[in-house]
């Protein structure tokens, strides 16, 4: 009798032990694949010191330093052409002090990115950086960047795929539209192309323009970037919120704004309305189910 | 109490076409559920993980498009059988046997309520109970608006033609609550109605195998049994 509950025991053992073995196997390729896809980091930021094992690996790793930087000599003594490029005195007290960004001449950039600067001096960033010279004011999403607040000049990498180059987009442009990061990435296509990688959605870029960033407040502009992944995209089209922001909300006498108080108004009704559904069928069920859970056990007494 | 079930009265509660169509429904609505909440959670680490295995997410998108396509054919088909039954048959759609809601379902949700507290005895159903009717409307109407709304989110080109641009957003905030409101309806209420109750845990096979057997039939749906049995004769 023993011997048979055994063999019983053992069979039940491994009845169990071939779906918990793949359930098992079927969690560790997911875990697997979780960190393996987790593990991309973003753009470094300048400072005044490279780590030249990243540089010598990066998408400039063949310039040298003085292709940038200029021929570096000592204590602010160039002449000419090379006025403004020497090295700073070391001396001064505000040596390795002040922030590399704002001190760096990007038109150095121009040697070779022609058209992206191009594009960038007609852009809104540009504009934004002029009118804060004139005002002296900075923006209210912060000081208009320049080349170096969004490219890592010393470590960006080249030929990224375009999921890694939409990661590091968002956190990127994200560090001072924070709202747009958030609204994109509640967004069908901040979802697909940042969160699954998918290739095909649009990126901060692919609508606002690589180097012009357009802010798309101009309809026209709007349905254009709309219509080169939406080719029958209706003016109405370009209406379709995808930032939904406090400060699009804010806006005066705007379709956006008003669009938004019937989304969050009809949105937070049906939510409502489901919670109600739901409460009200839960409790009925679960009261049900003691009654009956009651009356059962009260039969087998 | 034991009596051998096999040899059993059964009758008949299901036709063929609806049970098939219990099944379709079944495996539609789980795998748009699957794909649609993974396309919806995607923030989880995990998640894209499993869209990855999927085939990415347009794949993934595709896939609930095609479910959504073959659900709504079923939801088609039970549409069509309806006229078949009216018009071809020439029978009657309302009447108790009818899954139509009436006002018993108001007395017998009241009963029932009572009888929860124990004020009572349990309501007497016909050939449906309030509670599958509640499950059979909820997938009728609720596939329409998620039909709906999931048409305007798949071709917004088109729907902005005729709707201003945030409807497609509004579009949106209803489907995703609206899946929410179906999945943990039918996770919960449905599957406790029907399976977890005492009496028929561990499953309830009549809508799998048409046929319900005598003292269920007696037990669950009592006017529907005493009908039966005064056109019996």
């Amino acid at each position: 009798m023993q011997s048979g509950t055994i063999i019983i025991k053992t069979k039940l053992r491994t009845r169990w032990m071939c779906p918990l073995l793949t359930a098992g196997c079927f969690f560790l390729v997911i875990a697997w694949f979780s960190c393996a896809r987790a593990g991309t980091d973003t753009a470094l930021l300048s400072t005044w010191f490279v780590d030249m094992n990243q540089y010598t690996t990066a998408a400039h790793g063949s310039l040298s330093c003085e292709e940038c930087h200029g021929p570096m000599i000592s204590k602010g003594l160039g002449e000419g052409i090379n006025k403004g490029k020497s090295h700073p005195d070391p001396d001064a007290a505000n040596f390795l002090k002040t922030q590399t960004k704002r001190d760096f001449d990007y038109q150095t950039c121009r040697k070779c990115h022609k058209t992206a600067y191009a594009r960038f001096v007609r852009g809104e960033h540009a504009t934004a950086a002029a009118k804060e010279k004139t005002t002296g004011i900075p923006s209210k999403t912060g000081v208009a960047p320049n080349c170096g607040d969004c490219h890592s000049a010393h470590y960006v990498k080249s030929h990224q795929s375009r999921a890694l180059t939409g990661k590091i987009m968002t956190e990127s442009c994200g560090t001072c539209h924070v709202e747009q990061k958030e609204s994109f990435l509640d967004n069908y296509h901040g979802k697909t192309a940042i969160n699954l990688g998918y290739d095909k959605a649009a990126l901060c870029t692919d609508c606002h323009g690589a180097h012009t960033t357009l802010s798309l407040k101009d309809k026209e502009a709007a349905l254009n970037a709309c219509r080169r992944c939406h080719f029958d995209a209706t003016p109405e089209f370009a209406n379709i919120i995808i930032h939904d922001t406090k400060e699009n909300s804010e806006l005066k006498n705007d379709t956006k704004k008003l669009g938004l108080k019937w989304i969050h108004g009809l949105g937070a009704l049906s939510l409502v309305f489901v919670v109600a559904v739901l409460i009200f069928f839960y409790i009925h069920t679960g009261l049900l189910m003691l009654r009956k859970l009651h009356e059962k056990l009260r039969r087998h007494k | 109490m034991e009596i051998n079930q096999k040899h059993q009265e059964t009758y008949q509660r299901f036709h063929v076409l609806h049970r098939l169509l219990h099944i379709v429904i079944i495996f539609n609505f789980i795998f748009l559920a699957i794909t649609g909440f993974l396309l919806h959670f995607s923030a989880f680490g995990w998640v894209s993980s499993i869209v990855f295995l999927m085939g990415g997410a347009g794949a993934a998108g595709w896939l609930h498009r095609v479910c959504a396509v073959f659900l709504y054919i079923g939801i088609l088909v039970h549409v069509s059988w309806l006229f078949y039954y009216k018009i071809v048959l020439n029978q009657k759609l309302s009447g108790p046997d009818s899954i139509l809601p009436g006002k018993k379902d108001i007395r017998d949700l009241y009963q029932n309520l009572r009888y929860v507290f124990n004020k009572g005895t349990p309501p007497l159903f016909d050939r449906f109970s309030y509670l599958q009717k509640v499950d059979y409307w909820a997938v009728m109407l609720g596939m329409q608006s998620m039909g709906i709304t999931g048409l305007m989110k798949w071709f917004p080109e088109f729907f902005t033609g005729i709707f201003p641009g945030y409807f497609i957003n509004i579009a949106a905030h209803f489907h995703f609550h609206e899946a929410v409101l179906a999945v943990m309806y039918i996770a919960v209420v449905h599957m406790s109605d029907t399976h977890l109750v005492p009496d028929i845990f561990p499953m309830e096979k009549t809508i799998f195998t048409g046929e319900i057997e005598k003292t269920r039939f007696m037990e669950d749906h009592p006017e529907e049994w005493k009908r039966e049995q005064v056109i019996k004769g």
